[in-house]
């Protein structure tokens, strides 16, 4: 309880305090607006969060991420478009609404199973977190590295439909890793006596290309046709208390939302999948789904706002990031030598519970927020993708820059720009290069302490419990997935099934 | 991924893959020039090409996958000529986002020449005008843009920038406001 507490007094501090406001409210409009949202703000203002306290600069982080995830549904009713990629399913729910006059009980629905997703998932932060952290005490490195290792698998497994190119990505990633002077033996690695490349791949410029610039150079290249906008019809209100008529949706679809955010490397897209999957087949108004069904809106919309706390669980406890924007913010704790993980809890308890605390009220500032101003934010999604491209490639530059003061890193962002958007223009996915980036360093020296301990002897990941217990999940995960892959090939998948993050 | 885009063609897509697959066998097979094997006195598992090396493969074999599915796709369905066509067309495609990272690169130029104010103006108004958003609304929209920008980041976070050489011609106390806030 001490320990709550000494969260509680780091959100009394008005400079936190106004930069959950501010984050919270960013994270809504550029949810709202399609071709923004949180990994290209995040991108963007990562290097501006460094010269601020890590909780400040993680709650603002914090508050584009959870607000984005909100505002995202709000394109994805009006104009049938989704303002992230997890909105998928709430614009394909949303359009029978939008065309039956009934836009404003869409979005009621949609706020109101995303705020109670939020609160069960920080919630479920806030009682797992601590005793995963204390469990995590007694791991080794053959246990870390292990987790690693899952983390990496289960991204690949979560890329449904793209798993072989989301393979190609992530060894991309941990290539990218290895470049630069490695410790051991101060030896180059792939960066060929390039002065810029001996620190390694910069992660600044690495985000902002392949998340930001590839995003602008989409937004600058694309045919130029806007869609109509959907009047805003309908009761506002009607949605709010609609949601507890579906508890079972509701809090199911958040509980699998927590389950598959605290899985390293999984992310929303795979959640929502499974909750969509299981929601259809256990309503009684399953033969709704697609069609305008409210429970579609709340397994969509609950389980997007339930990853994005839950995501935050092995990042804190374990110092293994979730997915890529949570990727993004282990950059804010590295460069202010805070170490995520068991010791964390030891170290800087009184920054634990201040996320915990700014994540819960955030989610009653954006509810709020979304009550009296969703009117005018629902222009934000009307705004013209060129204006928008150019916007986001002017602050591209400064994000490149600010963060290291290198041309050279402005070079390098140009560069992965150019391959995300190439990528992007495929399908391939992104996040997998950038955790592959930021896993691999993990991967390899804890892998290099584990086999040191043993002299090089490999069954040092078989013979410790823990160790052995991850091997054989991983093994059998590795089988169904197989299996389940060579099942599916004879089904096409359809696109929403498709996650190319 | 926007709306409106295409689905991929099978043949740029192919072509994608043939270049992402000769990349990562040039990178494997560039191993021992690019890296070394390392000293006897560590155990293999800290040899410093073990890591690139396994990732390279990996990278390598996901590539040869991709390709060889495309190709036995292409081979069971043989490709139209207006796919070639297509294909054509946006292989070349991949060229035009090329012309505006050239502009960035100018950005990233005229920063240091020009300050980071005239700069991000002329960078946004020209940007504007290329991509045909002429109105004067829209230019009006473009100014208000670049002042935010420089309020926010010059002003309200204090991002540093180079002072370009133009600012050393103002008077003393204008040179120190124009190298401290635009």
């Amino acid at each position: 309880m001490e320990f709550l507490l000494t969260g509680l007094a780091q959100l009394a501090d008005p400079t936190v305090f106004f930069v959950m406001v501010f984050g919270a409210i960013l994270g809504v409009v550029v949810g709202a607006i399609p071709g923004a949202g949180a990994a290209v703000t995040i991108s963007i203002l990562l290097p501006t969060t460094f010269s601020m306290d890590p909780l400040t600069g993680m709650t603002l982080l914090l508050g584009v991420y959870c607000g984005a995830a909100y505002g995202s549904a709000i394109p994805a009713v009006l104009i049938n478009t989704p303002g992230s990629p997890v909105a998928v399913l709430t614009a394909m729910e949303a359009k029978p609404f939008a065309d039956r006059g009934e836009a404003r009980r869409a979005m009621s629905l949609a706020y109101s199973s995303s705020f109670v997703g939020g609160i069960c998932a920080v919630l479920a932060l806030m009682l797992l977190t601590r005793p995963l952290a204390q469990v995590a005490r007694h791991f080794g490195s053959a246990e870390f590295a292990m987790l690693a290792l899952a983390a990496l698998v289960l991204v690949i497994i979560g890329h449904g439909g793209r798993r072989i190119e989301a393979l190609a990505a992530l060894c991309f990633g941990l290539f990218l890793a290895t470049v630069g002077v490695e410790t051991a033996y101060a030896t180059q690695r792939f960066s060929f006596g390039f002065q810029p490349l001996m620190s390694g791949i910069p992660l600044v410029p690495l985000v902002i290309g392949l998340f930001a610039m590839s995003e602008a150079l989409v937004q600058l290249t694309a045919r130029s046709h806007s869609k109509p906008p959907v009047q805003l019809s309908g009761r506002f209100f009607s949605g709010f208390t609609e949601v507890f008529r579906y508890p079972r949706t509701l809090f199911g679809s958040s509980l699998v939302g927590i389950l598959i955010g605290i899985m390293p490397g999984v992310g929303e897209f795979l959640a929502q999948q499974v909750n969509y999957v299981w929601a259809r087949k256990l309503s009684p108004e399953g033969h709704l789904f697609g069609k305008g069904a409210p429970e579609g809106i709340i397994v969509s919309e609950a389980t997007n706002n339930a990853v994005p706390p839950a995501a935050l669980i092995p990042m804190l406890a374990l110092g293994i990031p979730g997915e890529e924007l949570t990727a993004m913010m282990l950059a804010v704790f590295l460069v202010h030598n805070v170490v995520p993980g068991p010791q964390l809890f030891i170290e800087r308890p009184e920054f634990v519970a201040g996320l915990y605390w700014t994540l819960l009220v955030m989610n009653f500032v954006i509810i709020g927020f979304l009550m009296l101003a969703t009117k005018w934010i629902a222009k934000a999604a009307l705004v013209d993708k060129r204006f928008l491209g150019v916007v986001i490639l002017t602050l591209s530059l400064i994000g490149t820059y600010a963060s290291n003061y290198s041309l050279s890193d402005c070079g390098i962002a140009m560069v992965f720009g150019l391959l995300g958007y190439i990528l992007r223009s495929h399908r391939w996915p992104l996040t997998p290069i950038l955790l592959g980036l930021v896993m691999g360093p993990i991967l390899e020296g804890r892998m290099r302490q584990a086999l040191g301990g043993s002299n090089g002897d490999p069954s040092i990941f078989v013979t410790r419990p823990i160790s052995a217990a991850m091997v054989a999940a991983l093994a059998l995960l590795i089988i169904f997935t197989i299996r389940g892959a060579r099942k599916a090939r004879r089904r096409p998948r359809k696109d929403w099934q498709i996650n190319d993050s | 991924m926007t709306d409106d885009e295409l689905p991929a063609n099978r043949l740029e897509s192919l072509a994608l893959t043939a270049m992402f697959f000769a990349v990562a066998l040039a990178l494997l097979l560039a191993m021992p020039w690019a890296t070394r094997w390392g000293q006897a006195s560590g155990g293999w598992w800290t040899r410093p090409a073990l890591m690139p090396g396994l990732a390279l493969a990996g990278l390598t074999l996901a590539n040869l996958i991709t390709l060889g599915r495309a190709l036995t796709d292409l081979r069971a369905d043989p490709p139209t000529p207006e796919e070639r066509i297509v294909a054509r067309q946006n292989i070349l495609g991949w060229l035009r986002p090329v012309e505006f990272l050239a502009y960035f690169a100018i950005y990233v130029w005229a920063i240091g020449h020009l300050g980071y104010l005239l700069a991000t103006l002329t960078f946004i108004l020209g940007l504007m005008l290329r991509v045909r958003l002429t109105s004067p609304r829209w230019l009006l929209t473009g100014v208000l843009t670049a002042l935010a920008l420089v309020a926010i980041f010059r002003v309200g976070l204090g991002v540093w920038m180079p002072a370009p050489p133009l600012y050393d011609l103002a008077p003393d106390a204008l040179r120190t406001a124009l190298i401290r806030w635009f």
